[in-house]
């Protein structure tokens, strides 16, 4: 050891902390691959049901024996273009709106300063943890006597998933709290009102934010179950994609429309997949990005 | 291009704090008026009462004889510096600049030849692609003063414009602030803490304290008439000298006694204090550092004191000196006064002998601080 030049040492050195990086690297490597495979088990599962066509019921093996697009084909002979366009309407209707409205209730409650405004924030705090199916019964009252049940499902839909929308203002007031107040002073001074102060110079500053907004509130109809269920009460055109898929795992349908359910999985897996492809730095950056922006 | 009037303008917080109190001043057209003050004095708050990013609580704001008190900023016809620059990070230099052009519709080849002007005259030009965080912070200062030029505004508002630069471009940008107010000939309202800008820029300075307004005047009118020992200590670097002492009338004559001595205060004070027919009385006596001078010998009308430090200053030495009693007293003096030998011996623990004549005398009335003659 003592004829080692130090050159020699600190190769040596360097190869020992190569060598443990490598180890732990395979580790952690090793876990996350596992974990990755359980994790997508189902999906490719559902992928590969969705191009058997040799059986429309359950069988006891993976990979189709026939590949074949009939499922697909066959989806669009029954209602499921109606349902996954009422999902879509819904989706976007409710993306939109709720995006406009939490930005604006955010920067209301960012930049404004005015009496029972601590209150407000405490109170739909503590509004926010009674679970929202507790309204169930009498939401669809209310729209019954709207006429926006059954049939007319989506725009009662709509409705009820932006009603609470204000509420979830939270993630991003804290965005717009980081930014300086003096920028909206400046644009104030500058000529500016309100609404372009947060049009021109709030909004191009949270892109990650209206983004995360947006997808959010996109995904929350898109995967609804129990309120659309609830509210299109058995009407095949006035329910959504999970709505109307879920039925077709009944009893005396799931022998014909096992793979088709499938096939209807995966298209609806569609959309929100490219839209989390295009923005998922977004997304992310909007989860951490209120914490890490001082 | 027009004057601001505060009358009466008061700024309440909640739970009853008062920011600013009765605060009266007329601005007139195209002054360059200074508000200088410690921090928490309500400096910024009256500029920002008068910006219309603050309500104001009681009293009225009056820009070009329009009571402004309900107008939204952006409708007051105003332009305004921010201390931390605040420039928009996602626009570029010349976005910035022209974001209140195209606010206003302007047409956009206007846009570009105001731009380019305002660029031209703060030497900004090649940054203007430039995204702010790509500037250090003289540019953006530049780049904030740009965003408010163009705006030809009524009145021109600075909070602390130079307080986040370095002691060198601050001067550098001090100096670039009095070309531009004679080329833009409009009406300033400037925030400073600095005693130094508010006399080298203002036409008048409005010293504050604790929310009410201790004196207004020209630079000159504040610095060799305080109305009190508040101004009178914070205007001037090093400050102003003030101690105990008596103020005594003898046959006609004034003199005062500080650290034993007795100097007679002669000169236009001497004349001030008999018109005034003052009477004998404790006082507090303030001579500014420069008035001081050290006496060859010790007679009645000298102090003696001794050396505690020597700052050399280049063109002049901060004498921080002790007397007898313990006082701190500065003294300043041109270096040019002394030769080699005279400097070499100012080291600690030299025994000085100082006195100052009558007519750089300040009295202030010990119980209210006021200035005697004001």
């Amino acid at each position: 050891m003592s004829t080692l030049s130090s050159t020699e040492r600190t190769a040596k050195r360097h190869m020992g902390i190569n060598t443990s990086r490598r180890i732990s690297n395979t580790a952690a490597y090793t876990v996350l691959i596992l974990i990755s495979i359980i994790w997508l088990v189902p999906f490719v599962f559902i992928v590969l049901q969705s191009f058997r066509v040799e059986s429309t019921w359950q069988v006891g093996y993976v990979i189709p024996q026939k590949w074949g697009l009939d499922n697909y084909a066959n989806l669009f002979k029954t209602d499921f273009p109606r349902w996954y366009l009422n999902t879509f309407i819904a989706a976007v209707a409710t993306a939109v709106l709720q995006t406009v409205i939490v930005l604006c209730m955010s920067y209301t409650l960012s930049r404004f300063r005015f009496k029972m405004r601590k209150p407000l924030m405490r109170f739909m705090l503590i509004l926010g943890m009674f679970p929202g199916m507790l309204t169930m019964i009498i939401l669809y009252r209310v729209l019954k006597d709207l006429g926006m049940t059954q049939a007319n499902a989506v725009p009662g839909l709509i409705l009820v998933y932006i009603a609470s929308s204000g509420m979830g203002y939270y993630v991003s007031k804290g965005f717009f709290d980081t930014i300086p107040k003096s920028l909206d002073e400046a644009a104030r001074v500058d000529g500016a009102t309100r609404f372009q102060v947060l049009k021109k110079i709030i909004l191009p500053l949270s892109k990650p934010i209206v983004i995360y907004t947006i997808l959010t509130a996109f995904m929350g109809p898109w995967g609804d179950f129990v309120f659309a269920r609830y509210i299109s009460f058995g009407t095949s055109s006035g329910m959504n994609v999970a709505v109307g898929l879920y039925n077709w795992l009944n009893r005396d349908q799931i022998a014909n429309n096992y793979t088709m359910f499938c096939a209807g999985g995966v298209l609806v897996a569609v959309p929100v997949t490219l839209l989390f492809m295009c923005l998922q730095r977004y997304y992310v950056e909007g989860v951490t990005g209120g914490a890490v922006k001082g | 291009m027009a004057n601001v009037k505060l009358t009466d303008v008061k700024k309440i917080y909640d739970k009853n704090v008062v920011a600013v109190h009765d605060f009266n001043l007329e601005i007139k057209d195209k002054e360059f008026v200074v508000f200088v003050g410690p921090s928490g004095c309500g400096k910024s708050t009256t500029l920002r009462m008068i910006a219309g990013l603050e309500d104001i609580s009681e009293g009225t704001v009056e820009i070009d004889g329009e009571v402004v008190n309900d107008l939204q900023p952006k409708d007051r016809d105003i332009a305004m510096v921010f201390q931390n620059y605040a420039l928009y990070p996602h626009m570029t230099v010349y976005d910035n600049i022209a974001f209140s052009l195209r606010l206003k519709k302007v047409p956009e080849d206007e846009v570009y030849e105001k731009v380019t002007n305002a660029a031209n005259v703060l030497g900004i030009t090649e940054y203007l692609m430039r995204k702010p965080r790509a500037l250090s912070g003289g540019q953006r200062q530049r780049v904030a003063i740009g965003r408010a030029m163009v705006r030809n505004a009524k009145v021109f508002l600075m909070d602390e414009p130079l307080s986040n630069l370095d002691a060198k471009l601050r001067n550098q940008m001090r100096a670039e602030i009095i070309l531009l107010r004679q080329k833009l000939d409009t009406t300033f309202v400037y925030v400073t803490h600095d005693q130094t800008e508010a006399m080298t820029l203002g036409d008048r300075i409005v010293i504050m304290q604790n929310g009410y307004i201790e004196q207004v005047g020209t630079p000159m009118e504040v610095f060799e008439m305080p109305t009190n020992l508040f101004v009178a200590e914070f205007i001037g670097a090093p400050k102003m000298n003030t101690f105990k002492t008596k103020l005594i009338e003898e046959g006609g004559k004034y003199y005062v006694t500080p650290f034993g001595s007795k100097i007679e205060v002669n000169g236009i004070k001497g004349d001030m204090l008999r018109e005034r027919n003052v009477k004998s009385q404790n006082i507090i006596l303030g001579v500014r550092p420069e008035h001081i001078s050290l006496a060859e010998n010790g007679g009645e009308d000298t102090i003696p004191c001794t050396l505690e430090v020597n700052e050399m200053m280049g063109s002049e030495l901060h004498l921080h000196v002790v007397t007898e009693d313990g006082s701190h007293l500065i003294v300043r003096t041109p270096t040019v006064d002394l030769d080699a030998d005279a400097r070499r011996e100012l080291v600690y623990g030299k025994k000085l002998n100082i006195t100052f004549e009558g007519k750089v005398m300040h009295f202030f009335g010990e119980e209210d601080n006021r200035n005697l003659l004001v």
